[in-house]
Order: C-alpha cells, then sequence, then structure tokens
C-alpha cells in the first residue's frame, strides 16, 4: 500500500457533500448557530493579532527597562 | 464491474467506544479540512445484514482509514478481544487485492512496532503512528493525503477544539449520549464542512 497519496480529484462543495450525507436542512439551520459561534472567535481573534504584548507584560518589560 | 467509487471518499473503521471519541471527532474535521467526505458503517439505512453493508460502504469509498490502536483487550468489562477492526481491514484488503485501482486502503496506530505483534500479517505495511493524540490523527491525515491549499495542523487543531468542545451541545440536541449514532455523525461533518470552508477565507494567525 502506498504510504501517502496526491489528491487531484475536485474538492466537493458543501452542496455535494450534504447530498452524500443526507442531513436534514433543519438541522442545518440549528448548526448555524454554531457557525456563528465560530465566526464570532475567528474575528475576534483577528482582532487581536498573535504578536500583540499584552499591556500588563508591556508595563512589565517597561520598569524592568 | 463495479462503478467508479467517489474520489473523495473515505472509509473510516474506527471503535465506536468511549475514549476513542477525542480521535474519532479528530479524523471527522481532519478528513473535512482535507476537502474528504468521511463515512462511517452506522451512518447507512436499511435492514441489510451489518457485514453488508459495511462491504457495500468500503466498495463506494476510494480511501480507507483503519485505526488498529483500540484492539487490546479490555480488562475492566468483559476480556473479549475486538475484531471488528481487523475484520473489517481483511475485507477491505480482499477488495483492493482485485481491484487495485479503484481503492486505497491506510493503518493507523498509536504505538510503533505494535503492529508487528498484533497483525503479523501486515509486516511490510507502515502504520501511520498517530501517539493517541488528536494532533497526531491530524498531522497523519495530512501526511496520507496530500492536497493543495490544505490548512496547516495548527489551523485544523483550532477547528478539531472547536468542534470537541460543542460535541455535548449536539449530543444534547439529539438526546443521546452517542456520538458514533448516524445523526450526530452527519452534523459533525457537515460543522467540520463548513469551518473548514470558513477558515480556509481567512487569514492564518500563525
Amino acid at each position: 500500500m502506498p504510504k501517502s497519496v496526491y489528491i487531484t480529484a475536485r474538492r466537493p462543495t458543501l452542496e455535494e457533500m450534504e447530498k452524500s450525507l443526507r442531513i436534514p436542512t433543519a438541522r442545518k439551520k440549528e448548526l448555524q448557530v454554531l457557525v456563528d459561534k465560530f465566526k464570532d472567535q475567528l474575528s475576534r481573534r483577528e482582532e487581536t493579532p498573535a504578536t500583540a504584548i499584552r499591556p500588563e507584560k508591556r508595563r512589565k518589560r517597561a520598569s524592568a527597562a | 464491474m463495479p462503478p467508479l467509487p467517489d474520489p473523495n471518499s473515505v472509509f473510516l473503521n474506527v471503535p465506536y467506544d468511549k475514549e476513542f471519541i477525542g480521535l474519532y471527532v479528530a479524523y471527522i474535521v481532519g478528513l473535512c479540512q482535507l476537502n474528504l467526505v468521511p463515512h462511517l458503517a452506522s451512518e447507512i439505512p436499511g435492514g441489510d445484514r451489518r457485514l453488508d453493508k459495511i462491504f457495500k460502504l468500503i466498495r463506494s469509498c476510494r480511501y480507507s482509514i483503519h485505526d488498529l490502536s483500540r484492539v487490546e483487550v479490555d480488562v475492566t468489562t468483559a476480556t473479549v478481544p475486538r475484531f471488528n477492526m481487523p475484520l473489517e481491514l481483511g475485507m477491505t484488503i480482499t477488495w483492493q487485492t482485485l481491484h487495485p485501482s479503484r481503492h486505497s486502503w491506510f493503518v493507523l496506530e498509536s504505538e510503533p512496532y505494535r503492529l508487528q505483534r498484533s497483525a503479523s500479517d501486515l509486516n511490510g505495511t507502515d502504520p501511520n503512528i498517530h501517539n493517541g493524540y488528536a494532533e497526531g490523527v491530524l498531522r497523519e491525515l495530512c501526511n496520507i493525503f496530500r492536497r493543495s491549499g490544505v490548512p496547516s495542523v495548527p489551523r485544523m487543531t483550532e477547528v478539531y477544539r472547536f468542534v470537541h468542545g460543542n460535541l455535548d451541545a449536539i449530543l444534547y440536541r439529539h438526546g443521546t449520549t452517542n456520538p458514533y449514532d448516524r445523526s450526530v455523525f452527519v452534523e459533525l461533518c457537515w460543522l467540520s464542512k463548513t469551518l473548514a470552508d470558513l477558515i480556509r477565507m481567512t487569514k492564518p494567525a500563525i
């Protein structure tokens, strides 16, 4: 068996996946709440870049100097 | 000649137990992030014999993942070894041998070199070792399935943590404690795929 495969097939769309998995529309609406929660999490993360130094850390650094 | 399998479909042969839930969610999230469609034996409706349903599903999938990390005897309850995963792997190997261009299978384990003892006939097959961690599963899925435009393992882990963290809410809505139920599995797939599409559109933090 190969240790890995390179996939060149076209990526399935969400609609194609829904068709394949036969998910009810009502369920999708309920799950949308979680999707919005994740979106919110992502947007908050974008507002606070990973490189940003927390204010208390910045104050400590300034006093040490 | 059987019909061609869906080129993005992956049959997931995993143990259905409580201790495996974290890795089970990691498989679903990881495969969806790789733009693959996971399939589980429990998702097929109908009154056919279970083994027939599983074989039908294997034949319809282009790839299969066989996690043999929990083949050990459970000492806390009845001391019965778990044969389901090796049995389904055997069926897959037969199918792949008969139709080599239609199916590829991969074995995953948590411990290196254990497969040589638990299934010595598979010597010569290198299993992918995930070390029993969700991050390990995501890493090994990326090692197995190479595809352009795939997010990094830390980004996949971010989605995994979110989905796993909200699993109880999904289970509660279904009135079940079993995440392997068809309806829960389908929702986990849909949520993972939607979040994968979403995260692809945002800039990475790492």
